[in-house]
């Protein structure tokens, strides 16, 4: 408060007092109480407005409710504010000034209080109530929405349902405004009807709500480059708009902008040194060098600042994650799924954590209900891909990690979320002994990037399988090249080599023989033609020893995809960030 | 070919080394460049003629015939749009500010433009990759890999995707084919820069990128094939020239020499007398053939032609040094120090002549150098192995020939050397891997088929090991009484006395041609042994007593040999 406006405010009071000790009357009471809200003194305002003759007075009970929550007495302030709402018949009262009505200010307020007293499903409640009896309540909304506190399809309902007519003419404008904010999950189509409209109609083309809202759609398809080019530019409009910040962040922290994070960090904390949001950036930058002590202190220190806020409990939770304290991880990350009923990522993070705890019955439970909200997400269907592949499913394994496969194809995924799931899928045909299709996907993960050496030593293994010695021989090589340590390459390589001395080194050599004999004859040294040859085997003896020599190793082969399948879930960890 | 094929040729090879240097494709236009200017030169008659023909058709509004393939209206109005990010983006590009090159044309839509665009891409990469990849044979080294690979491809694939399933643009089809390869995916490369070259032949470069990634001759083979079937390389005599150099680097390449590629090889040399390539190609036929001398008269020639040539002076080295000619060995070092310190071959070729020098410290830190400063230089890395060989560090040696083999899969020598050193660490079902590999790429070498045969016998596979060795022998160029000796000692342990005895006997036949060996000796000893044992006195007593060679200890032996069959060819007579 400035120098100046307080000393409005002192002579305002002075004259109020005045006044109220003329009169008496509760509406300059209310008055009196209202200026010592707004200097501050919430505990005066509080004891001036607590009388029996105030009780009537709706405005009254709304005023002392707020100083309450001022003075963090929330217990005394639901009493005040009523723990349900009174007005649930007859909130058809037409407002007439046109601003927002009180009954739905103090539904808000009730909202606020259970908040803060973690009673979400009460606070969900109010403040959906508060969003039916006056659609212009848009705090209400926006807690609802920016909480994740409904599931899309609780969203979807309530949208549907609210009564736009309070909104005078604007009906049909506030609407699409609240289309724009629904979660994305399953409403793009919904969304980008929306948005369209508000362009077209409205002329908001430039408008930064409308283009947060974008970036949420984009985040959630992970078109994390397109988002984050939207995100520079929502932030070089008004320079520094908070809103976007946790977006920004994860899109900076998935394309590797560390620098770009530094300097983000640091403007927020010379701007706003004491919002969640400049210590969930400061925290992020710390995940993003690695530095994983620093940040989970930073990421603790924006959830104490704002217990509600769900990226820095998953910041946080990725912490533990990533040094494989699983325990830890999963309170943590419980919590933020507390908090955000709306949102998969925090069950799905649950589920990878029991994944890697190779607790089944509780990671399938986690999964299915994150794939009950979001049905698209690749990631999400890959780990249960990977979930199916370890209980033995092969075949919902596949039909997983194909679903996964083709929303990755949708959604233009990144690609490293796009190679394990090729990855995934080529073990999962190799399992099932379709070795041409698991060398086709094999390949396409060689494509993309420079591969692990596992994917190598499983190739090599298909081969060997298929009787391509010397091309198996060479894949093991790869595979050692990248891995000298990799004592499965190396086991392989050795029975590689083995059956290439056993098997194709006479057939190697009769094969030349043949050919070369025929352009060189040297019959007067060696008389007798070399009558001892052995015909050559036919394949199918061949194949057969192959087997047989593979059956020794087999264990071997089952078990790199389960060591790799762990390497996925701890990549896919640290793929996806604080959303 | 006549006159107006011979123009027409010009007319191709001009248009694409100015072609290829707008895409900034430097090496492919030199290449075209010194063809033609390898070519027989005009007269001054035949030149002004041509001049007035030029003007002639300008006047008359004729476009001169063109072998890039048409482009749409819609391509060129295009390209005129992206015409001035494209001046800033190539001037960028020559300074070598790749980044800037590529992010200048943005949002650019011409084949030009997104071919350089993606171009300079792939070289940042490439050299970030090298930034990070640091020294030769260091810890991180070769592992590291372009950034940028995943990202051009992926916006390779949305091109193809855009352009209903295939790339139309020459360039982008070879830019696609090369980023493929780096990508391990050799099958579709071949097909990527195969469309490339159906489309537009003139590009060295991708001739030579699809040479590389062809691991034996069955595959380029059955490519050679394919372009001799592609109607447009039968039809087209240019097509047919290019087409006909590509045949003669393969067949170089894999050592295979027959007639055919002489007269190819004859014919370019007519077309071109000047070309050094053409002489250099013939040069390495030669040394592939162990011709080394006239190997060494063509490169004398070559460095008589363009003695400021480096290219293919390293292979010129490995020649001399074969020949232990160190006199011009050091000549040739001290010339190519002198022309260009900080090129890979010079240091190749100082390289050689310290190996020769039995300096082999110093040779390999040339080795690195040179490698330092052209990881390509793929000859390097087989010639440091064998100066580990040397040095007798098997790990190190190991090391280098597989990165040879890596860099380059027909690399025999490589190979081969891989199998040496693990021959020596005692694995020998590594070695015999390695040795097939290069037996594989040299069947008609005795050397290779003897390493697998005494690789087998080692591994207690005698079958395999006489099989090995007939063929060692059947290709072999003189009869060998090493193997032959060998063989018989293979049957001997199979126990078979009718071959060892066979085989015995052609060993020393040899001796008459040849003069005795240890392995004649050993023979003859053996024969004496044999003879005792069957009670074949006199024959014992024939072989025994002439036995003058060896160690003291058969002397010995055949002595007492001699005096016993002695004593029981006169109890005989008695």
């Amino acid at each position: 408060m400035t120098p100046y406006f307080n000393i409005i405010m002192q002579r305002q009071s002075i004259l109020v007092i005045k006044f109220f000790t003329m009169t008496n009357d509760p509406n300059d009471a209310f008055w009196l109480a209202q200026v010592y809200y707004s200097k501050g003194d919430y505990q005066m305002a509080r004891n001036l407005l607590s009388g029996s003759q105030f009780e009537e007075s709706v405005s009254c009970r709304y005023l002392s409710g707020l100083c309450l929550l001022k003075l963090e007495k929330y217990d005394e302030a639901l009493d005040v504010v009523g723990e349900s709402n009174p007005f649930k018949k007859d909130h058809h009262v037409k407002n007439t000034d046109g601003g927002i009505k009180l009954e739905a200010s103090l539904c808000y307020l009730r909202g606020v209080i259970y908040a803060r007293q973690n009673n979400f499903e009460k606070a969900k409640e109010s403040y959906k109530e508060a969003v039916e009896v006056d659609v212009k309540c848009f705090e209400a909304f926006h807690e609802l929405i920016s909480n994740s506190m409904l599931t899309p399809d609780e969203e979807l309902n309530l949208v549907s349902h609210l009564d736009f007519e309070d909104a005078d003419n604007n009906a049909d404008l506030v609407k699409l405004l609240y289309t724009t904010l629904l979660s994305k999950y399953g409403n793009v189509h919904k969304f980008e009807n929306a948005e369209q409209r508000l362009k077209d109609e409205y002329n908001l083309e430039e408008n930064v709500d409308l283009m947060l809202a974008r970036t949420d759609l984009l985040y959630v398809q992970c078109r994390f480059q397109d988002c984050l080019e939207l995100c520079r530019k929502i932030l070089s409009k008004g320079d520094l708009n908070l809103q976007v910040f946790p977006n920004y962040l994860s899109c900076l922290y998935e394309t590797g902008g560390k620098n770009e994070l530094f300097l983000a960090a640091h403007k927020l904390a010379e701007n706003y040194p004491n919002s969640y949001i400049t210590w969930l950036a400061i925290g992020t930058y710390y995940f993003s060098i690695g530095k994983v002590n620093e940040a989970r202190q930073f990421f603790s220190r924006a959830s104490i600042l704002n217990p509600s806020f769900g990226p820095a409990w998953i910041g946080f939770a990725h912490t533990f994650a990533v040094e494989g304290e699983h325990e830890q991880a999963i309170s943590a990350y419980a919590t933020a799924s507390r908090l955000f009923p709306g949102s998969h990522l925090p069950t799905l993070f649950l589920g990878m954590q029991y994944l890697q705890m190779k607790n089944i019955t509780l990671a399938q439970e986690y999964l299915n209900l994150s794939l009950g909200i979001c049905s698209l997400d690749p990631l999400l269907l890959n780990e249960l891909g990977v979930l199916y592949y370890n209980e033995g499913d092969l075949n919902k394994a596949e039909v997983f990690l194909q679903k996964a496969l083709l929303s990755s194809q949708n959604l233009d995924s990144g690609a490293k979320a796009w190679c394990s799931i090729h990855c995934n899928l080529g073990h999962v045909y190799r399992r099932e002994k379709r070795y041409r299709l698991a060398i086709t996907h094999f390949n396409e993960v060689l494509h993309m990037s420079k591969g692990e050496s596992d994917v190598y030593s499983s190739m090599g293994l298909i081969y060997l399988k298929l009787g391509h010695v010397s091309h198996s021989i060479g894949l093991l090589h790869s595979a050692l090249a990248i891995n000298s340590t990799d004592a499965i390459a190396t086991e392989l390589l050795n029975k590689a080599l083995e059956i290439n001395l056993k098997l194709r080194n006479s057939k190697f050599i009769d094969e030349n023989t043949g050919s070369v004999l025929e352009n060189k004859t040297k019959e007067q040294y060696v008389k007798r033609r070399p009558s001892n040859f052995s015909t050559p085997k036919d394949s199918k003896n061949d194949s057969q020893f192959i087997r047989e020599s593979i059956d020794n190793i087999s264990f071997v082969a089952s078990d790199p995809s389960g060591v790799d399948n762990d390497n996925d879930n701890g990549d896919d960890v640290m793929e996806l960030d604080t959303d | 070919m006549d006159l107006t094929e011979q123009l027409g040729l010009r007319n191709a090879l001009s248009e694409s080394a100015s072609t290829l240097r707008d895409h900034h494709l430097y090496s492919a236009s030199k290449w075209s460049a010194e063809a033609l200017n390898g070519m027989k030169p005009l007269s001054e008659e035949q030149k002004f003629a041509l001049y007035q023909k030029k003007g002639q058709s300008k006047v008359n509004g004729e476009s001169l015939h063109t072998y890039l393939p048409k482009i749409t209206p819609e391509c060129e109005l295009q390209r005129f749009y992206d015409m001035d990010k494209l001046t800033l983006a190539s001037s960028y590009f020559d300074c070598k500010e790749f980044d800037r090159c590529s992010s200048a044309l943005k949002g650019c839509k011409s084949d030009t433009a997104t071919f350089l665009r993606l171009y300079s891409m792939y070289l940042s990469g490439e050299r970030k990759r090298d930034l990070d990849s640091g020294a030769v044979l260091s810890e991180n080294n070769g592992n590291s890999q372009n950034p940028y690979l995943s990202e051009i491809s992926k916006q390779l694939k949305q091109l193809t995707e855009a352009g209903s399933g295939r790339l139309t643009d020459p360039f982008l089809l070879y830019l696609a084919g090369v980023v493929a390869t780096c990508s391990k995916d050799i099958p579709r490369a071949r097909e990527l820069l195969y469309q490339s070259l159906t489309l537009y032949p003139f590009n060295w470069g991708c001739w030579k990128e699809l040479l590389s990634s062809l691991g034996n001759f069955s595959d380029a083979s059955a490519f050679l094939l394919r372009f001799a079937r592609n109607s447009r390389f039968t039809e087209n005599k240019c097509y047919r020239v290019m087409l006909l150099f590509f045949e003669i680097t393969i067949h170089q390449e894999f050592f295979q020499t027959s007639p055919e590629v002489v007269n190819d090889l004859q014919f370019l040399e007519e077309i071109f007398p000047k070309f050094s390539f053409v002489k250099v190609q013939q040069a390495l036929v030669s040394y592939n053939a162990l011709d080394y001398a006239a190997a060494e008269n063509i490169f004398d020639s070559v460095l008589v032609l363009d003695p400021l040539r480096l290219d293919d002076m390293d292979t010129y080295s490995n020649i001399l040094y074969v020949m232990e000619k160190k006199s011009k060995l050091s000549f040739l070092a001290q010339h190519t120090l002198k022309v260009d310190p900080l090129r890979s071959e010079t240091c190749c070729v100082v390289a050689n002549y310290y190996s020769l020098k039995f300096d082999h410290q110093k040779a390999i830190m040339y080795y690195k150098r040179a490698l330092a400063l052209n990881k390509r230089c793929l000859s390097a890395w087989t010639l440091m192995g064998h100066e580990f060989v040397e040095l007798k560090n098997s790990h190190a040696a190991i090391e280098s020939y597989r990165r040879a083999v890596d860099a380059n899969n027909k690399d025999f020598r490589a190979w081969y050397g891989l199998g040496q050193a693990y021959e020596v660490l005692d694995m020998n079902l590594y070695s015999l891997y390695y040795y097939q590999r290069a037996c594989a790429l040299r069947p008609m070498d005795k050397r290779m088929w003897q390493a697998i045969g005494n690789c087998s016998e080692k591994l207690n596979e005698y079958e395999d090991a006489i099989k090995a060795y007939k063929k060692a022998l059947s290709v072999s160029p003189e009869v060998d009484p090493v193997i032959m000796y060998k063989l018989a000692s293979l049957y001997e342990e199979k126990g078979d006395v009718k071959n060892v005895k066979f085989y015995m006997l052609q060993c020393l036949k040899e001796e008459e041609y040849e003069g005795a060996t240890d392995e004649t000796s050993k023979a003859r000893l053996w024969l004496a042994k044999h003879e005792m044992q069957v009670k074949n006195w006199q024959h014992a007593y024939n072989y025994a007593s002439e036995l003058m060679h060896g160690t003291s200890h058969d002397i010995e032996e055949a002595r007492a040999i001699a005096r016993e069959a002695g004593e029981r060819l006169r109890e005989q007579n008695e």
